[in-house]
């Protein structure tokens, strides 16, 4: 588990575990206020997060591949569709209040 | 460009939402695999990805202004990355961050940044240039980042080279910046931008 007042090479480390993981949401849970402030202080921790997210993107960008992209197309259809829906509800219901009104 | 990419982008900047909705398909075939592998950097997290992504192509039907006179491929991912994934991860991050400590301008810039060195080159040229700079590095410090990248926790990293986890957070992160002034300097010699 993490220790609490991390130092900055803790920090980027466990940023870097976190995001190869997929767990960010426990690394940003995980600060503590002075160790935020570390962070925000260091130019150095903001220089090696670039490096970090290249890395992570050459060692394991590969293994983000849905196998069917056909489906994830038809989620995307799927919200534009539910967009439209919006959309047209949105013009219609003054209209529809209006003869509520009568 | 590819043409089918081309045509698709084309017909997305059209005025009428129904032609718009149909370039979607072969819009989303050529460009999935670049945008997710984007994502990637910065979630780590595949279902995070896809849903984020799923929103980012309804944006893009619904305003793709961004996306006329678009040149090339980098110039697309650019544009993408800029005025529809930075604002969709931007998201995500003010929902985890509730309750975390950071700012919220150091909140966005760990998760949606500006565009660093190299953010737009492919995986494959990224592949090669990292291995091109690990190759100039120590020995010891070669070895830590690739068993890193090879997915080894740090205490696992610590007992393959007999020391702490402590050494190996600071042996990372001393390489990972010599790995960035290399970068820097790559980027210098191909003309690139800091």
């Amino acid at each position: 588990m993490m220790n609490a007042d991390r130092e900055i090479q803790e920090l980027l480390a466990d940023y870097a575990s976190s995001l190869r993981d997929g767990c960010l949401p426990t690394f940003l849970k995980s600060l503590t206020r002075d160790e935020a402030r570390r962070i925000s202080e260091s130019r150095d921790f903001w220089d090696a997060t670039e490096i970090v997210r290249l890395m992570n993107s050459a060692g394991f960008g590969d293994k983000v591949m849905t196998p069917d992209v056909g489906l994830f197309i038809s989620r995307v259809d799927a919200g534009i569709a539910s967009r439209i829906k919006k959309a047209q509800a949105s013009t219609r219901s003054p209209s529809r209040s209006h003869v509520n009104l009568q | 460009m590819d043409k089918r990419l081309r045509n698709a982008l084309k017909q997305l900047t059209a005025s009428d939402t129904e032609s718009r909705r149909r370039a979607m398909e072969p819009f989303v075939r050529a460009t999935f695999a670049p945008f997710i592998g984007h994502l990637h950097r910065y979630l780590g997290n595949e279902v995070e990805c896809e849903d984020v992504l799923e929103d980012v192509y309804a944006d893009i039907w619904e305003n793709p202004d961004h996306l006329r006179d678009i040149e090339d491929d980098r110039h697309l991912l650019r544009t993408v990355y800029l005025y529809y994934m930075r604002k969709r991860l931007r998201e995500v991050y003010r929902r985890m961050n509730r309750r975390a400590s950071l700012s919220q301008d150091d909140l966005q810039n760990l998760m949606a940044p500006d565009l660093g060195l190299c953010d737009l080159i492919s995986q494959e040229e990224l592949k090669q240039l990292l291995h091109k700079m690990l190759g100039k590095l120590k020995a010891r410090e070669r070895k830590a980042i690739e068993l890193w990248m090879e997915g080894m926790s740090n205490r696992a990293i610590a007992n393959q080279l007999e020391t702490t986890v402590g050494a190996v957070k600071m042996l990372e992160f001393r390489t990972i910046l010599k790995l960035r002034e290399m970068l820097k300097e790559h980027c210098r010699a191909s003309g690139g931008e800091d």
